[in-house]
């Protein structure tokens, strides 16, 4: 009997954790709905971010014509693209600010999801 | 020993024969007074002004002028001992050695001589500004060892470093003509003569020597200067005025026999806020943004400067970066910096950015000009006209620069750019100027393209000599005044041959 309800007791505190935690992730981690470019969008770290820049982008294309380009463009990860954009000189200049084309276009994309 | 005299005390009709007259008592003439000192030479020092400012003698300076926004022709310069450095902030920085140089893509480049001409004349120079120890090229080693310096990564520009001319209490870098009235007055064979305005250079009828300078001063005393050699040290738009203006013999007056005199104005312009500068980590050293006492007599700044190969392969002009005061960011901005920062794997959490400010060089425009007016000042010399023109191409050209600093910033993950001016109007709305006058007496060895030669003898004319930056055929960004005193010093060092 004693153990039976330690077991319970174990049990109801493991479900409370897990509902915490769901709590946690609910208020404090970002969501946004699923998207065709999730797989390339998950290269940004704070998309609402990117997506506010992303908002001062001129004339970029169709999402999914961006999505293709990102996804050639960033075999080795976005880091790795936003250097050798800098290294080729390929920025691209958004409301004034020099930036890595890469990280333009995934900002753009951001925008339009 | 010989006391200042003032002009005005001199009986009309006077006539003085002195082996050397220089016109002008700023850092120029002092600077060359000072270098004839003590020598077998009889030097005359001829100053318009008196000691301090009187603005009665300021107004000679007006003018009109024509073309972009430009500061009056009575500002920007001083009309009394010392010149200029009674009211200049002290910057100094030697020409980079591409300034001396023809560039192809600078129409009108190439002064007569290479930077090594002027190099030994720089140390005394530097003394005479009194600017501290000579280490422009030491800068990073000293400055580092006081705080870290911002990593730029590989690419078109790189720190350098500006002296500054000794201040005292804080406020004025050295004021030549407080500063070396003492020095003047106990060189036995320098006469200084204040109150005392040249209004004509008078050839000799072949018009190959000058015979005479005609002087005037306010209350109206008249008298000649017949002397063996004269040198016009009055200033980059003063120097174009007496010679146009001196037209009796040479009908488009002295010097002018190919239309060059008054030409090729120049000036640094200083367009402010021309960039935003992000540093990602926030901090930046002190000698980015402050004038920094590094202790050992020198008090240096941190500018971006381009380096010869950039200039060479994307065919800019010279500029010098400074970074300001901070400024916030807006919502694009924080964005921008956040969304760059991360993408490189860089913690932007305490960002801090600033504005950025420069001194740019001009192309060469023969069509930026000083003529004469029919108006005349109170001595019955013309007035003259500037016509002022900064170009696209010039902006073009520095903004291309800002975005190669941008670019090196990113490179080393240090920070980012913004650039703030797109349209000519940005880069106008905020539009400063160094008042540095440059240019209108251009030196070459041709005399179809300059108006003296490599000595600062004005072709043709046996006699005539110019000193100061109204020689300087193209300028760079550095500030003129370390150069043209190394310059002038050279041309001393030519007059002690000559008028020996």
């Amino acid at each position: 009997m004693k153990r039976r309800a330690v077991l319970a007791g174990l049990a109801a505190a493991g479900a409370a954790m897990a509902a915490g935690l769901y709590r946690f992730i609910e208020i404090f981690v970002k969501h946004y709905p699923a998207t065709p470019y999730d797989d390339v969008l998950r290269q940004l770290a704070d998309r609402e971010q990117a997506t506010l820049l992303g908002a001062s982008v001129q004339g970029a294309p169709e999402a999914q014509v961006l999505a293709a380009r990102l996804r050639t463009a960033m075999p080795d990860g976005l880091a790795a693209a936003a250097r050798a954009d800098i290294a080729a000189g390929r920025l691209t200049e958004v409301n004034g600010w020099l930036l890595p084309a890469t990280v333009v276009l995934l900002a753009a994309l951001a925008a339009k999801t | 020993m010989s006391a200042f005299v003032d002009a005005r005390t001199l009986p009309s009709g006077t006539v003085l024969t002195p082996d050397i007259a220089i016109v002008g008592g700023g850092p120029a003439g002092i600077s060359l007074a000072l270098a004839l000192a003590n020598t077998k030479l009889d030097i005359l020092l001829l100053e318009s002004g008196g000691a301090n400012f009187d603005p009665v003698v300021q107004a000679l300076y007006s003018g009109t002028q024509s073309g972009d926004d430009y500061a009056a022709l009575e500002a920007g310069r001083l009309r009394f001992l010392g010149g200029g450095t009674n009211h200049w902030g002290g910057w100094s920085r030697p020409l980079d050695a591409i300034d001396f140089e023809k560039r192809d893509w600078v129409p009108h480049s190439g002064w007569p001589f290479a930077r090594t001409a002027l190099e030994p004349y720089y140390p005394r120079a530097q003394a005479l500004i009194e600017a501290g120890p000579w280490i422009y090229d030491k800068g990073d080693s000293i400055a580092s060892a006081k705080a870290p310096m911002l990593p730029l990564g590989d690419g078109g520009l790189y720190t350098s470093w500006f002296q500054f001319s000794k201040t005292r209490d804080g406020v004025l870098p050295t004021p030549f003509g407080t500063r070396y009235q003492g020095d003047l007055k106990v060189a036995a064979n320098i006469k200084p003569l204040l109150n005392a305005n040249v209004t004509a250079i008078r050839l000799a009828p072949d018009a190959k020597r000058v015979d005479r300078l005609d002087v005037a001063t306010l209350n109206g005393n008249r008298f000649t200067v017949k002397p063996r050699q004269v040198v016009l040290a009055a200033g980059g738009i003063e120097n174009a005025r007496l010679l146009l203006a001196s037209n009796d013999v040479m009908k488009t007056g002295v010097g002018n026999q190919n239309d060059l005199v008054g030409r090729f104005f120049g000036d640094n312009p200083v367009p402010r806020d021309v960039a935003t500068l992000v540093l990602f980590g926030g901090k930046r050293a002190p000698y980015y943004g402050n004038n920094l006492n590094m202790g050992n007599g020198a008090v240096m700044r941190a500018v971006f400067t381009p380096t010869a190969a950039f200039a060479r392969s994307k065919h800019v002009m010279g500029s010098l970066t400074t970074m300001e005061h901070p400024v916030e960011l807006d919502e694009t901005g924080k964005a921008a910096t956040v969304t760059t920062a991360t993408a490189l794997g860089v913690d932007a959490a305490n960002a801090s950015a600033y504005s950025v400010g420069c001194g740019m060089e001009l192309m060469p425009d023969p069509d930026r000009r000083l003529t004469l007016t029919g108006d005349k000042d109170a001595l019955g010399l013309p007035r003259l006209k500037l016509h002022m023109r900064v170009t696209d191409a010039d902006f073009a050209k520095y903004r291309q620069t800002l975005s190669e600093l941008g670019r090196q910033l990113l490179a080393s993950g240090a920070g980012m750019l913004r650039l703030n001016c797109s349209k000519r109007a940005d880069w106008l709305k905020n539009m400063d100027w160094g008042h540095h006058h440059l240019g209108t007496v251009r030196m070459h060895d041709d005399p179809k393209q300059g108006v003296v030669d490599a000595d600062g003898k004005v072709h043709a004319i046996g006699n005539l000599f110019v000193a100061g930056s109204a020689v300087f055929p193209t300028y760079g960004a550095s500030n003129p005044t370390l150069n043209l005193i190394a310059l002038t010093l050279k041309l001393a060092d030519h007059l002690k041959k000559v008028a020996a």
